[in-house]
């Protein structure tokens, strides 16, 4: 025969003990060929139960997980599986799903254990019962049929017909008959029963009768032997054995006894001994300071000892109480000595309430707490002060004074150090202070207490807080303040604080950092002011061509870094509004105030521009008249000349004007500044007026010495409009004229472009001004005179059409009235020289009728 | 398993659903061993396996035999999740259990998400047709509805039983085919494949 294999289980999982019908084919031949049946490595061939050779079922074994099945057969070896059986153990909670059914109705009732379902069971007329239940009748019907009845079979208000009509409502009537006749069958069957029974069990019944005798006989002679009493002799050994029980015991109950009372006096002892060496046990305790113990041993002590009469132990416990006023005062001492941690103060403070400490420990400690505030800040500032006197600057009025020096230096590091070192002391003590007094105040210092303090510790509290913004205002210092530039970070260190007290009141602190904030806008804008007047020393005249403002120096550009880096310190401090801050500008004069400090860096910046305009003044004293008009004068120290420098100036304003400041207003408001625009209009105004003088100067510095050269030039080599050589061609100093203002538009052109057509109109009206005015005091003018005047004007008029004002074409008309009429041919020969120069002169005067 | 050198035969997960005392076992029985068993006994899980010849080839044939009763109905998306084709089976004579399949069928594409999952329909106790609830029309037509076959059976005479089995497993073989076919064109990655599964459905 083949080996077996295992093609079905059912189930396929289960418990230990589960019913596994094994399938497959050659499962052996019989129930003896089957040598072994494993389930997932558990042996259970004896529980197998060979079927068919398709079929065995065993129980599974206390195998744990998938496993095999595996059978070995006598005829056909050791098998295989194809299929897995999966063991688990099952285990039941109240929330794990299972399928067992559990019963929840009572046991009682509609079951096999009442009554009623044997009726159901075996019917009394041997009929089967009806299945259907909808046929029978409703209980309360039959009630009322048969009031007072039932259809219970062993009940004394037994109905037959309440029997019938619920059992057998649809019986037919021959069934019926046919079951009649089966009771009376199994009656009469009940009657004859005894007899039959007694026929049946005759040796048994005479078994009986002669055991019956035979105890019967055995009695008798018990009464014979020992008479009717019995049990007299019994009752005797009881009561005796019963003495002989007292007497046994009461030695041990004596012992019992006795020992109780060695052992209470013991007790008694060990209670005297605790007392006699309460005091050196206290001391000791104290040593260690372990008052807790101290504590637990003298409340034991008083609960002993506390009522008693004994003068010995009053002496003792009189001295114990001694100990314990010392501990109080140690205690006491304790407490009062700062710095602890909050945790021991606490523990403190339980002791002393324990040790019934008449007062109030835990008030003492927020007062000592108060005091220790209030002293450690002035410590820290006395410490600072006295380190600021040693410093050297006795006098304070010194350290508003500008001067850099290392003492200088060290004495607002000193200032500096201590506002940080007031704010770390406020911010890590009066955190402490307030969670003590929130839990005295809350019950926590297992103590009642005092609800009526807790205006005054909030008063303490704030006043802490108020000594340390007190002490933090004066160590800034008077007057002008020498803590510039360190606000933003004194401001810091204040908000940190602020942050740190954001449970407990704290308003002098907030308005502490509002005055803080307020000054260090101040000292912000001070000290850009104050940069900015420095600039003037950084100006290094390198020129950047700016479009439509012409060469500007760095200057601008400086300015806008030091405002901007102004405000941008101020964005990042005072400007920027913490959670419960108030708005800084609030009010009119503030704004107002704010204002006025940025015109002050303004003006200063105005200044400063003024200030570098007049720097070549005095070389403008050494310039030569010899090369009036030489724009390549050069300064010895820088590569530009004055000229160059006020132009730069000159563009600069412009550019300053029209650029940098409303560019730093928009970004000062943006950053949180009042409005700006009365300050920018202010600021505005007055560089268009510096611009203005300016240029004025820049004019007059060209025009000035063009103007004193015409004469001179005019009769060089002693020239007289009243010679009577005739004209050759516009005489040199018309030529030097024109070729200076050449050199002008060229400068101009170069550096400050948008002011060439104004600077140049103006320099050509003093021109020609002078012009005429020389014209007009020649004596007296020859022909050939008056044809050069003629030929020179039309020169000039020619050459500067461009920036020939209403008041130059009258000068000039002016000068031209003065000169003697020419005849035709004089006009022509005039005519003809000049369109001679204008071919001449065309390329230089290129520069002049360039379009715009 | 298929990276054994000898080549193991395909094996095709089948799983028996449908109400209680429809037959199930029965069927399976009668598939496995021949024998009709005759006394109701009900089924927790039972697991099958064996090699039948499917058109010339190998195979093996795996049969979940599950629990209809509505006790066990908690652990049956666990079952569910290994098969690869369903039976699901009703009695004929018996209205409630033609119903219960709607629910099968239900939780069968819920656990499996597949519309097309190898599927049949089977009424079984085809013997049994003087005792007929359930008319021929109404298993068709519910049927030709979700777009699977029909197959009245008879555990007791052997009716049609190979053939659900048989058809059954064509269809899981056909089905594996595509598959196959479509991670062979596209990627042979397995994650992709699944991926890909995914986007065709």
């Amino acid at each position: 025969m083949p080996s077996p294999v295992v093609t079905g289980v059912s189930p396929k999982e289960g418990p230990p003990g589960t019913r596994v019908t094994i399938r497959g084919e050659n499962l052996g031949t019989k129930q003896n060929d089957i040598l072994g049946v494993e389930i997932c490595g558990c042996d259970c061939t004896l529980s197998t139960e060979w079927k068919s050779p398709n079929k065995i079922i065993a129980r599974s074994g206390p195998g744990k997980g998938r496993g095999q099945i595996v059978i070995t057969t006598s005829s056909g070896g050791r098998g295989s599986c194809t299929v897995e059986f999966r063991g688990y153990f099952e285990r039941i909670g109240p929330l794990k799903e299972s399928a067992v059914w559990v019963e929840e109705a009572s046991p009682i009732g509609p079951g096999p254990w009442s009554k009623g379902t044997t009726f159901h069971m075996e019917d009394p007329l041997g009929l089967s019962v009806e299945a259907d239940d909808t046929k029978k009748l409703p209980e309360d019907d039959l009630q009322d049929l048969f009031p007072g009845c039932n259809g219970d079979l062993s009940s004394e208000q037994f109905s037959p017909g309440w029997f019938l009509l619920q059992h057998h409502q649809s019986t037919s009537f021959d069934d019926l008959r046919v079951g009649l006749a089966y009771l009376k069958r199994k009656v009469d069957g009940h009657k004859e029963g005894q007899l039959s029974f007694l026929k049946g069990n005759v040796s048994s019944v005479m078994e009986q009768l002669e055991v019956l005798e035979a105890l019967q006989a055995a009695f008798q002679k018990d009464i014979d032997d020992f008479g009717n009493d019995k049990t007299g002799k019994i009752v005797d050994a009881i009561m005796k054995s019963k003495e002989e029980g007292r007497v046994l015991f009461d030695g041990v109950l004596k012992g019992k006894e006795k020992a109780d009372r060695t052992r209470n006096a013991l007790g008694v002892l060990q209670r005297f001994r605790f007392l006699f060496t309460l005091p050196a046990a206290i001391d000791r305790s104290m040593q260690r300071s372990d008052y807790d113990a101290i504590i637990s041993d003298y409340s034991r002590a008083n609960n002993l000892f506390g009522k008693t009469e004994v003068n010995l132990f009053k002496q003792v416990l009189a001295e114990v109480k001694l100990k314990v006023i010392e501990i109080k005062s140690v205690l006491k001492t304790k407490l009062h000595t700062m710095p602890t941690t909050l945790e021991a103060q606490k523990k403190i403070i339980r002791n002393l309430v324990q040790l019934e400490y008449e007062g109030d420990p835990g008030w003492e400690a927020i007062n000592v707490h108060v005091r220790y505030i209030n002293g450690q800040l002035n410590d820290c500032y006395k410490f600072h002060m006295a380190n600021l006197e040693k410093l050297g600057s006795p006098d304070p009025k010194s350290k508003g004074k500008r001067d850099k020096n290392l003492e200088k230096q060290n004495s607002v590091t000193e200032r500096v150090d201590c506002i940080e070192d007031l704010c770390d002391i406020i911010s890590l003590l009066l955190p402490e202070l307030w969670s003590l007094g929130q839990s005295y105040f809350s019950g926590d210092l297992y103590m009642k207490p005092d609800q009526n303090k807790l205006a005054e510790f909030k008063s303490n509290t704030l006043a802490c807080i108020s000594e340390m913004c007190r002490l933090v205002r004066t160590s800034v210092g008077q007057g002008k303040s020498p803590l510039v530039g360190w606000f933003p970070h004194c401001l810091q260190c204040l908000r940190a604080v602020a942050s740190q007290l954001s449970q407990i009141p704290h308003d002098p602190l907030t308005a502490l950092i509002h005055h803080f904030r307020m000054e260090c806008v101040k000292s912000v804008l001070v000290n850009a002011a104050e940069q900015v007047k420095e600039l003037a020393e950084k100006e290094n005249w390198s020129q950047v061509h700016e479009p439509s403002y012409g060469l500007i120096t760095q200057l601008p550009g400086q300015f806008k870094n030091v405002v901007e880096t102004a405000v941008t310190t101020l964005k990042e401090s005072a400007l920027q509004k913490e959670a419960k801050e108030a708005e800084l500008f609030d009010s009119d004069p503030l704004q107002k105030e704010a204002g006025h400090l940025v015109l002050g860096i303004f003006n200063n910046y105005i200044q400063v521009i003024d200030q570098l305009s007049a720097n070549g003044e005095e070389e403008q004293m050494s310039f030569s008249v010899s090369q009036m008009g030489a724009t390549t004068f050069r300064q010895n120290q820088t590569s530009l000349s004055w000229e160059e420098k006020l132009l730069s100036c000159i563009c600069n304003v412009k550019y300053s004007e029209e650029t940098v400041l409303p560019g730093l207003c928009t970004s000062a408001t943006a950053a949180g500044l009042p409005p700006l625009e009365w300050v920018l209009r202010e600021a505005v105004g007055a560089l268009g007026g510096l611009r203005s003088r300016l240029e004025f100067m820049y004019i007059e510095a060209k025009s000035d010495p063009l103007v004193g050269t015409i004469e001179p030039s005019m009769y060089i080599g002693y020239f007289d409009w009243d010679e009577d050589l005739p004209p050759k061609s516009v005489r040199p100093y018309a030529n030097e004229i024109i070729a200076n203002l050449i050199g002008v538009h060229a400068q101009l052109e170069r550096s400050c472009n948008w002011m060439k057509d104004s600077a140049l109109t103006q320099i050509v009206e003093t021109v020609t001004e002078e012009v005429s005015r020389l014209i007009l005091c020649a004596a007296r003018m020859s022909h050939e005179g008056a044809m050069q005047a003629n030929l020179d004007i039309a020169a000039l008029k020619y050459a500067l059409a461009r920036y020939t004002s209403e008041n130059s074409q009258r000068f000039l008309a002016e000068a031209l009235e003065a000169i003697p009429p020419l005849d035709n041919a004089k006009q022509k020969k005039v005519q003809e020289l000049f369109e001679n120069y204008k071919t001449r002169m065309h390329l230089q005067l290129y520069a002049f009728t360039q379009k715009r | 398993m298929s990276k054994k050198p000898a080549p193991q035969p395909a094996l095709h997960k089948v799983i028996m659903v449908g109400d209680g005392g429809v037959g199930k076992s029965a069927l399976t029985l009668q598939f496995m061993y021949d024998e009709f068993v005759e006394d109701y006994e009900p089924t927790k899980a039972d697991s099958y396996r064996k090699k039948v010849i499917l058109d010339g080839e190998e195979v093996q044939i795996d049969i979940l035999d599950t629990a209809g009763q509505e006790d066990y109905a908690a652990i049956r998306d666990n079952y569910f999740r290994s098969g690869e084709g369903f039976l699901c089976v009703f009695s004929i004579t018996d209205e409630e259990s033609f119903q219960a399949t709607q629910e099968f069928r239900e939780q069968i594409l819920r656990v499996k998400n597949d519309e097309n999952i190898p599927f049949l329909l089977v009424g079984n106790k085809g013997d049994l047709d003087e005792k007929r609830k359930v008319t021929l029309n109404e298993a068709q037509s519910r049927a030709q509805q979700w777009g699977v076959p029909y197959v009245e059976t008879s555990a007791k005479t052997r009716e049609n039983v190979d053939k659900v089995f048989f058809d059954l497993m064509r269809e899981i073989r056909s089905r594996k085919m595509e598959d196959n076919k479509i991670s062979n064109g596209r990627g042979k990655d397995k994650s992709k494949r699944k991926k890909l599964k995914c986007t065709i459905l």
